[in-house]
């Protein structure tokens, strides 16, 4: 069987399998459809994979009367920014986030630089399963653009949105390892931007992932050894299009990656009341955070366009999740793990604390995630049956099945993007939150045998 | 009449109209079963200066990628260049996007073997074969390679034609040359070529962007604009090529089309006053030809309409071929590479002025002389082979026959071919005689048997 999740925000694959250029031209002749010849931004991470989606994607958006703006390597936050400065109709982010160097998706991004909502993304679901594509004529072809400077104008409104000066008089060390993603070569910018000094970390835009590009504590050991050499105040992990990141203490703990949302949600909610959004697999620190701030707290289903989507809708001034992507309504609506950053080490330097001080504020979980590989075929069943384990219990069922009660709660969902059952359980007991875990394991393996 | 399809799917490549036929999809799917046929290695990838080629280019290097292959861009690159680019950079093959002479709303793909020529008949199959039955060979990321580009694609060819040519000979008469590109690729090397060979160019249309001053084919009405300038430059000769720099059509110093036929006509008297060989051309091109090879002794293969008939005539004849080509300006010197070129020609005729020390109108004097008319008449291909079949009937035992491609009866003063088209729902009715009168009559007495026979069938 092959590797393909079609959702309203795009599309992913295993490259060579289910991902071809046929499918990309598809793809993006559908999104070229929806979009009905206006500019259109292109932009990648450095998948080795990428320039072939690239072409892929710029033949026909130009088939379909779009011009499109090319921006080649680009951070996804980066081009979301800029289709609005470039008054851009909308654009496709060429990358596969946090998978593997096999993976790559198609992320289509509206004009307001946000995911495609629900609606946007059936229509073009709709255009793309009746293969009915706009073709341009010769005359009305879309024509394609090089531009370059798209990352100065972004760092600009960066610096301008931050506290720059202060950031600056810290004199922050800061090591970030951009695991060789879209991240590489923008990082420099970010530092010049904010006045800290950079020590970076797989810093080459040539998409060799030396570890998994998922900002972890797994993959945090070179940020960490680097770290400890440098006598670096904080470190910083990348997924491959900067949409996700995950930090490191200056005393060496590799924070779990549920971290990075509370951090700034602890501080940014002090002065800017409003609703907060997380999806449901996001940890319970975040609804303590709200509390305390006296926000209140929308969870959504896992996926970044339902987050931001639920951000605009609620009018809310955060949206997160527990795999660090953050987003601030007041900057843009996009995970954007540059602004996280350069949040975090805001609140680092207009406190003057390190940042192990600042995440002792933050309520301690434990946290358990688990997968289990099932047969494309059963997944949303088995998932559905599951159901009758917690036949006592009250389920939420916007995303799996989500049961949850004072001390913790466990989460049951089909995976986004591969073949497989999550399971997600939080405690405040170490070893009740691996019991909840297991417990819906051992039920699982059952229905599957 | 039935409609003419919108894709042509043939062995001498792939033809489709932009907007309806050739999408991305199906540029990138041709593409992967060329990548599948010739395996993984760099591929040359090229197009004429039509707009829609940047639309389809990157859907080609797409497919090329996702099979492993590496392709190398190009741009836009006359297609003489890049046959003998491909051959020389020792790619695995190459790419052309380009549509020859067919109007603008059109663009095609054409494949290219290691040795820089066109997939022969028998290639030509195998790779259908594989684009039909849709089995690609991806690869995993891995193993992809990364896109290059090459920046100047038309310096090997430059760099041959400034070696086999007398240059300094033809540098010494300082001729003053205008020449159209037509806004075709031929503008990428022209000018420069000219530089080199010591002329003083007058342009016209020189910029390779597709917009086609005229229509692409360089008959005597599409080039009105170069007779003038030849006669206000006082220039010693004009040259006009095709959208794809393959064929070239020459005006006279007076100002003259001297028609296409010439072209060739000319390079072969040329050529074999200097080198014994066979002559290679098709049926259609004109009996100037035979005379000419006569006087010198040498043998006429004849083959079969289309460049690939004539190019595989020539890897394969004996004794070797001095000079081939087509009636329609294309000329083939297999020293150089046994493709049509249009700046061959260009030297060739350069070179023979050069050399003999007369005017271009001076030279077409010794070409003996003949009246072609070409006409067409409608009908589909399935009814025009019937047709032919009975022609045939009616022809048979007044001159020699020849059966190679559709009919062509030679008679001691003139002949006639008739051929259903390979591009349109026509049939093409071809004359060639000393007189026009003869030629005139040929046809019209064709025209008449054909209209009684279409009414029977």
């Amino acid at each position: 069987m092959k590797l393909l999740k079609i959702g309203i925000s795009g599309v992913r694959g295993i490259v060579g399998d289910s991902i071809t250029p046929k499918l990309v031209m598809d793809f993006a002749a559908a999104f070229g459809t929806y979009i009905n010849s206006k500019p259109v931004l292109l932009g990648r991470d450095t998948r080795i994979s990428g320039p072939m989606l690239q072409a892929a994607c710029l033949a026909s958006l130009l088939s379909t009367g779009c011009d499109v703006l090319d921006l080649d390597i680009c951070p996804t936050p980066i081009l979301q920014y800029a289709v609005k400065k470039l008054k851009a109709k909308g654009g496709i982010s060429i990358t596969a986030g946090h998978n593997n160097i096999q993976w790559n998706a198609l992320a289509f991004i509206n004009q307001d630089g946000t995911y495609l909502n629900p609606y946007q993304g059936a229509e073009v679901l709709d255009t793309y399963h009746l293969g009915r594509f706009k073709k341009a004529s010769t005359d009305g072809l879309g024509e394609a653009r090089r531009v370059e400077k798209c990352a100065d104008e972004y760092f600009d409104g960066l610096r301008a949105f931050l506290d720059a000066e202060a950031i600056g008089k810290a004199r922050l060390k800061v090591v970030i390892d951009a695991c060789n993603g879209a991240g590489a070569y923008f990082l420099e910018g970010l530092a010049r931007a904010l006045g800290f000094e950079l020590i970076p970390v797989n810093n080459e835009p040539n998409g060799f992932f030396p570890h998994d590009p998922e900002p972890r504590p797994r993959n945090a050991q070179q940020v960490v050894a680097i770290m400890k050499v440098v006598g670096a105040d904080i470190g910083f992990l990348l997924n491959s299009d900067v949409s996700r990141v995950s930090g490191v203490t200056e005393t060496g703990e590799s924070l779990s990656e549920e971290f990075t949302f509370p951090l700034v949600a602890n501080e940014y909610l002090k002065d800017h009341r409003g609703p907060v959004v997380a999806n449901l697999s996001t940890s319970r620190m975040i609804e303590d955070v709200a509390r305390d701030r006296g926000c209140p707290l929308v969870r959504t289903k896992v996926g970044q366009s339902f987050a931001v989507h639920a951000l605009l809708q609620e009018e809310a001034v955060l949206a997160g999740e527990g795999s660090g992507g953050v987003a601030i309504a007041d900057f843009q609506p996009a995970f954007d793990s540059f602004l996280t950053m350069g949040f975090i080490l805001q609140t680092m330097a207009k406190r003057g604390q390190k940042i192990s001080r600042l995440v002792a504020e933050l309520p301690r979980y434990h946290i358990v995630k688990e997968k289990i590989y099932c047969p494309p075929t059963k997944v949303h069943s088995v998932v559905s049956e599951v159901k009758k384990f917690f036949r006592r219990h009250e389920i939420d069922t916007s995303d799996g099945i989500r049961v949850e009660d004072k001390t913790g709660w466990v989460q049951v969902r089909t995976s986004g993007t591969e073949p497989m059952i999550r399971i997600i359980a939080e405690d405040q007991n170490k070893a009740k939150a691996r019991e909840r875990a297991d417990e819906v394991i051992r039920f699982i393996d059952v229905l599957i045998q | 009449m039935k409609k003419t399809s919108s894709l042509k799917i043939s062995i001498s490549g792939i033809r489709g109209i932009v907007g309806d036929s050739l999408t991305p999809q199906l540029a990138g799917a041709l593409a992967q079963s060329f990548a599948t046929y010739i395996g993984v290695g760099p591929v040359m990838v090229g197009r004429d200066a039509r707009p829609s080629g940047a639309m389809i280019k990157p859907a080609v290097i797409s497919g090329l990628l996702a099979c492993g292959c590496q392709p190398v861009d190009v741009g836009i690159c006359p297609i003489p260049s890049f046959l003998l680019l491909t051959k020389e950079s020792k790619a695995a093959g190459g790419i052309a996007v380009t549509a020859s002479h067919n109007p603008k709303e059109w663009n095609g793909l054409k494949f290219i073997s290691r040795e820089g020529l066109y997939l022969t008949r028998h290639q030509m199959e195998e790779f259908l074969d594989i684009y039909h039955q849709g089995e690609f060979s991806f690869v995993e990321p891995e193993r992809y390679k990364t896109l290059k580009t090459e920046s100047r694609p038309t310096e090997p060819h430059l760099k041959k034609l400034l070696a086999h040519f007398n240059v300094s000979l033809i540098r010494r008469k300082k001729f003053k040359v205008a020449v159209d590109c037509g806004n075709g690729a031929g503008a990428i090397l022209a000018p420069q070529l000219l530089d080199a060979l010591g002329c003083v160019t007058v342009l016209i249309n020189a910029v390779p962007d597709g917009s086609f001053a005229h229509q692409s084919e360089p008959l005597p009405e599409n080039i009105r604009e170069l007779c003038r300038a030849v006669v206000r430059n006082k220039a010693d000769i004009g040259f006009v090529q095709d959208a794809d720099a393959d064929r070239l059509a020459i005006v006279n110093d007076k100002g003259e089309p001297l028609g296409e036929e010439m072209t060739l006509a000319l390079a072969t008297r040329y050529v074999l006053s200097k080198k014994r060989g066979s002559v290679v051309c098709n049926l259609s091109t004109t009996r100037a030809i035979d005379d000419i090879a006569a006087a010198r002794k040498v043998p006429v293969f004849r083959t079969k309409i289309g460049e690939i008939n004539v190019v595989e005539k020539v890897l394969s004849a004996e004794p070797e071929t001095a000079i081939a080509g087509e009636g329609n300006g294309g000329v083939i010197l297999p020293r150089i590479h046994p493709c049509r070129d249009s700046f061959t020609a260009i030297c060739l005729t350069l070179e023979s002025m050069a050399s003999s020390g007369k005017t271009i109108s001076a030279l077409r004097k010794d070409i003996p002389r003949y009246v072609m008319i070409k006409d067409k008449i409608e009908g589909s291909a399935e009814r025009a082979s019937r047709l032919i079949g009975r022609l045939k009937k009616k022809y048979e035992g007044e001159g020699r026959v020849n059966l190679l491609d559709g009919l062509k009866v030679d008679y001691p003063d003139h002949w006639i071919h008739v051929r259903p088209s390979n591009t349109e729902p026509i049939i093409r009715v071809i004359a060639e005689a000393k007189t026009a009168e003869t030629a005139k009559a040929a046809i019209r007495r064709l025209r008449k048997e054909i209209a009684e026979l279409q009414k029977k069938i």
